[in-house]
């Protein structure tokens, strides 16, 4: 049996980087259903010995009441890890020792992986590590952990916590009324003979009952003498409530932080005044007159960086793999498998399939998740969700999601990706159905190539606006129908920091193996499925079934229908398929859409395809992120969208004509 | 009436009765029996005490009211009890946990003027170790003119005096951030647009939505 080590830790304490120098590769993720949040699970060898770690969501407490509580404190109550090493910030221990406590109340071993002690000292902070370990009565070890420095020491110490045999005697102490009324409710406990909850002790269960804990109190409803323990609860939270003007759980509260505040207080040092930079910065990035200019210059830097930047990448790996790779596959295929239809099926999925891939995903993506890191190890990004909050809302969302949206322009993986950074499924659901509807680079370059290039720019200048129209009414309507409300934004600042370039490339190749292991496979299978279907010939069979919706409904030819199914893989193919079929069809000289295409049926088209499902990579990643019946909806929602669109648009042509 | 010439059974009574008042009122015979851990002869018997001093009367529905002399009483007894607690946290360096028990326990014996010198030895605090608010020598809190956090401006500072009930889930969340009742905030900006608040709570900075802000009490600081 490996040893058991859970990681938990406030959100942006470095928890990931200690998470990720202890691991290195092999991390699997685990999901609990329903939920977005996801703990990883990775096992490392330390002397010897095998280690498995859990690494938790970030979190501020271990209740039941959000998303990510729920999910850290279900992976430490189902786990129930040998150790637990918390992650705290010594530049903000007072904030961050509320954790620790609530784990040392529920009963876990613990360690302490002091973080950020360089920060720490670089503002002129002192801490008392020795001091610090006396008085939680657990061990504590100075880390930097973006360095690697202290980690050994780290794992040594959480093994041999693990190995102690000697019971705990590390629990915190709170006033003593509060305290007397746990013990007694702890006393009832042990004294009813019932199974307590995950193998808890009964000081926390009984903690955990005056918390009006939500799961404990269904547990202890079920029990034959639930009733009494209950009300026996209720007593001692009243007695609690009585003397202290405030509910049981509120005065436990205010006296863990109260604790931590003194325990803070007594172990640091402050050897000089703290800098003003912090403030600058904030006033900087978050006052009106220059937050503004700032931001755009950001959304417009960002949005050019990952347009420039991914077609540069995306020119460069097509232009390599048709130099070095295609040519050979093809020999080989052809070699293999002859002339026939069977090899330009399979060369569908290997070769143009691949080369899809290396054109749209990966550049695009590679470059979104550059520049995710680096705004959110600056904590840049808090002051993009603070700025877009009030446009986000009406939307039902909240600023979080400004990133994924603009992102959404480049590629929609990594924007669907993107909005992890959102913590209810509801928000997922409506930024990722809005992210579908963001054109995308491949989207844009149809309507470059068709509509501003047959037709003129106003009306592909027209065909963003009404998407935009389009996609903030969905919004709109959405956040109407879909059940619940958006929650409060209620979000920790986090300070400034000077990112590290080795951390940003490791934080960006984590997410992206992510996204090459989701989104390839897909793309690579649906090419060759479409291959078939293209090679055998059957693709003509289907222009008789699409007939009355593409020519009738749409005003289109059916030969652009069946372009439109086909951009389904990638959406810049829907042009390039569309001449090829046309020639196929019409004869040489149908490159020139306007043969047999007028100007509104090349406007209707190209609003049909920016509408419609973005590509299968997305439907992949949306299925992996939200579910498959969500993934699904969406997608049905999107062409609904626009075979109504492309209609409506369809008959007011003709009466403008 | 000098709140140490009182029997501590009284003082406790008066106490429970000015707390059931201000938090779930009206306050009732049965209400204190509960608060306190007593039977309802011996409730009625410590209510009896209080009436003959002339702290306390009985309305009809048997609702009880402090009278105007017993107001400044509870008040000083609060001033002493936050002031013990300090002093044990900060100059004897006693363990958190006995804190609050012993300063219930010296409450009711310590005489005004030892108080006020403690107070001076401490400096004046303003809040208690748990961050409630220490009312002033005459036995008077400052008068609270409550408005919701999201009516403040950019650069004013306020108090946190309670969170709307309703949002149990809210309430924790905040509580779990240190966005307790009686905390001082800070807000740094204000986003336009009906944009969220950047607030400052000790060292940390928080964005608070406009709905949530909304949502807390304060007074302004």
């Amino acid at each position: 049996m490996p040893t058991g080590l859970a990681l938990a830790g406030n959100p942006n304490v470095g928890k990931s980087s200690v998470f990720n120098r202890l691991t290195g590769m092999g991390v699997v993720t685990a999901n609990y259903p329903g939920k977005t949040v996801e703990v990883h699970l990775a096992t490392t060898r330390f002397k010897d010995e095998e280690i498995g770690v859990m690494d938790l969501p970030g979190t501020y407490a271990i209740g039941s009441t959000s998303e990510d509580q729920w999910v850290a404190r279900r992976a430490l109550l189902d786990g129930g890890p040998d150790v637990v090493c918390v992650v705290v910030d010594a530049t903000r221990l007072e904030r961050n020792l509320f954790l620790p406590l609530q784990l040392l109340d529920l009963g876990f071993r613990l360690v302490i992986a002091l973080n950020l002690v360089d920060e720490a000292w670089r503002e002129g902070l002192r801490i008392d590590a020795r001091r610090l370990a006396r008085l939680l009565g657990v061990p504590v070890v100075p880390t930097v952990a973006i360095r690697g420095q202290g980690l050994d020491q780290l794992v040594e110490a959480a093994l041999a916590e693990a190995r102690a045999a000697a019971p705990r005697r590390a629990t915190p102490r709170y006033g003593r009324d509060v305290e007397e009324a746990v013990a007694a409710l702890a006393e009832r406990l042990a004294a009813a003979d019932v199974a307590l909850p995950w193998g808890l002790p009964p000081r926390a269960v009984a903690l955990l009952l005056l918390e009006e804990d939500d799961e404990t109190r269904a547990w202890a409803r079920d029990l034959p003498a639930g009733e009494r323990i209950l009300a026996d609860a209720e007593a001692a939270a009243e007695r609690i409530a009585a003397g202290h003007d405030e509910p049981a759980p509120i005065r436990i509260a205010r006296e863990r932080h109260g604790l931590a505040g003194e325990i803070a207080e007594k172990v640091k040092t402050r050897v000089c005044a703290p800098s003003a930079r912090q403030d600058r910065f904030w006033r900087l990035t978050t006052a009106p007159a220059t937050g503004f200019p700032l931001l755009a210059a950001v959304l417009v830097g960002l949005f050019a960086t990952l347009f420039w930047m991914g077609d540069y990448l995306s020119t460069l790996l097509t232009a390599l793999w048709e130099a070095w790779a295609s040519p050979g596959i093809r020999a080989a295929v052809r070699l293999a498998l002859g002339e026939g239809a069977a090899g330009r099926s399979l060369l569908w999925g290997v070769d143009a399939g691949v080369n899809a891939a290396l054109a749209v995903g990966i550049p695009y993506v590679l470059t979104f998740y550059l520049i995710l890191s680096v705004l959110e190890d600056t904590g840049y990004l808090n002051a993009v969700a603070f700025l877009t909050d009030p446009f986000m809302h009406r939307l039902g969302l909240h600023g979080r999601a400004a990133i994924p949206l603009v992102a959404g322009a480049g590629c929609n993986v990594p924007a669907i990706m993107g909005t992890r950074v959102l913590a209810t499924m509801r928000e997922r659901v409506l930024a990722s159905t809005l992210v579908c509807l963001m054109p995308c680079s491949a989207r844009t370059a149809v309507i470059a190539g068709a509509v501003a290039r047959y037709v003129g720019w106003a009306p592909a200048v027209a065909i963003y606006l009404i998407v935009a129209g389009l996609g903030f009414g969905a919004g709109l309507g959405l956040n109407r129908v879909l059940p619940g409300r958006s929650t409060g934004l209620v979000m920790e600042m986090f300070p400034f920091r000077r990112p590290s370039v080795l951390g940003m490339l490791r934080q960006t190749w984590h997410r992206f193996k992510g996204f090459v292991c989701v989104a390839t496979p897909v793309v690579l299978a649906g090419s060759l499925a479409l291959g078939v279907i293209y090679e055998t010939g059957l693709v003509w069979a289907f222009t008789v079934p699409l007939r009355p919706l593409v020519e009738g409904w749409l005003g289109l030819p059916a030969v652009a229908g069946l372009t439109l199914i086909f951009a389904v893989l990638r959406k810049e193919l829907a042009l390039q398929l569309l001449i090829t079929l046309a020639i196929a069809q019409y004869g040489t000289g149908a490159d020139d859409l306007l043969r047999f295409m007028d100007r509104g049926q090349i406007f209707t088209y190209a609003l049909v395809n920016t509408l419609y499902i973005p590509c299968i990579a997305t439907v992949a990643v949306l299925a992996r992120e939200l579910g498959w019946r969500r993934a699904l909806l969406i997608s049905a929602f999107t062409i609904a969208l626009a075979l109504l669109a492309g209609g409506v648009a369809h008959r007011l042509i003709a009466l403008m004509a | 009436m000098d709140p140490a010439s009182l029997p501590p059974a009284v003082l406790e009574c008066l106490d429970a009765v000015s707390r059931l008042e201000r938090e779930e009122p009206p306050a009732s015979r049965a209400a204190l029996a509960a608060r306190l851990g007593l039977d309802d002869a011996a409730a009625g018997e410590r209510l009896g005490q209080l009436e003959t001093l002339g702290l306390l009367r009985a309305e009809r529905g048997g609702r009880l009211r402090l009278t105007a002399a017993a107001r400044p009483i509870a008040l000083r007894l609060v001033r002493r009890h936050r002031l013990l607690e300090r002093f044990l946290t900060d100059q004897l360096r006693l363990p958190w946990e006995r804190v609050h028990e012993e300063a219930c326990r010296l409450t009711p014996v310590l005489a005004d003027d030892v108080a006020e010198a403690l107070a001076t030895l401490l400096g004046d605090p303003a809040t208690c170790p748990h961050g409630n608010p220490i009312p002033a020598p005459d036995g008077t809190l400052r008068p609270e003119h409550a408005t919701s956090l999201d009516r403040l401006k950019a650069g004013q500072a306020a108090i946190i005096l309670r969170i709307e009930r309703e949002e149990r889930g809210l309430l924790r969340d905040l509580a779990a951030l240190g966005l307790l009742p009686q905390t001082k905030v800070e807000v740094d900006e204000v986003a336009p647009f009906g944009g969220p608040l950047l607030v400052r709570v000790g060292s940390a900075r928080y964005a608070l939505g406009r709905d949530v802000a909304a949502r807390i009490l304060v007074r302004k600081a």
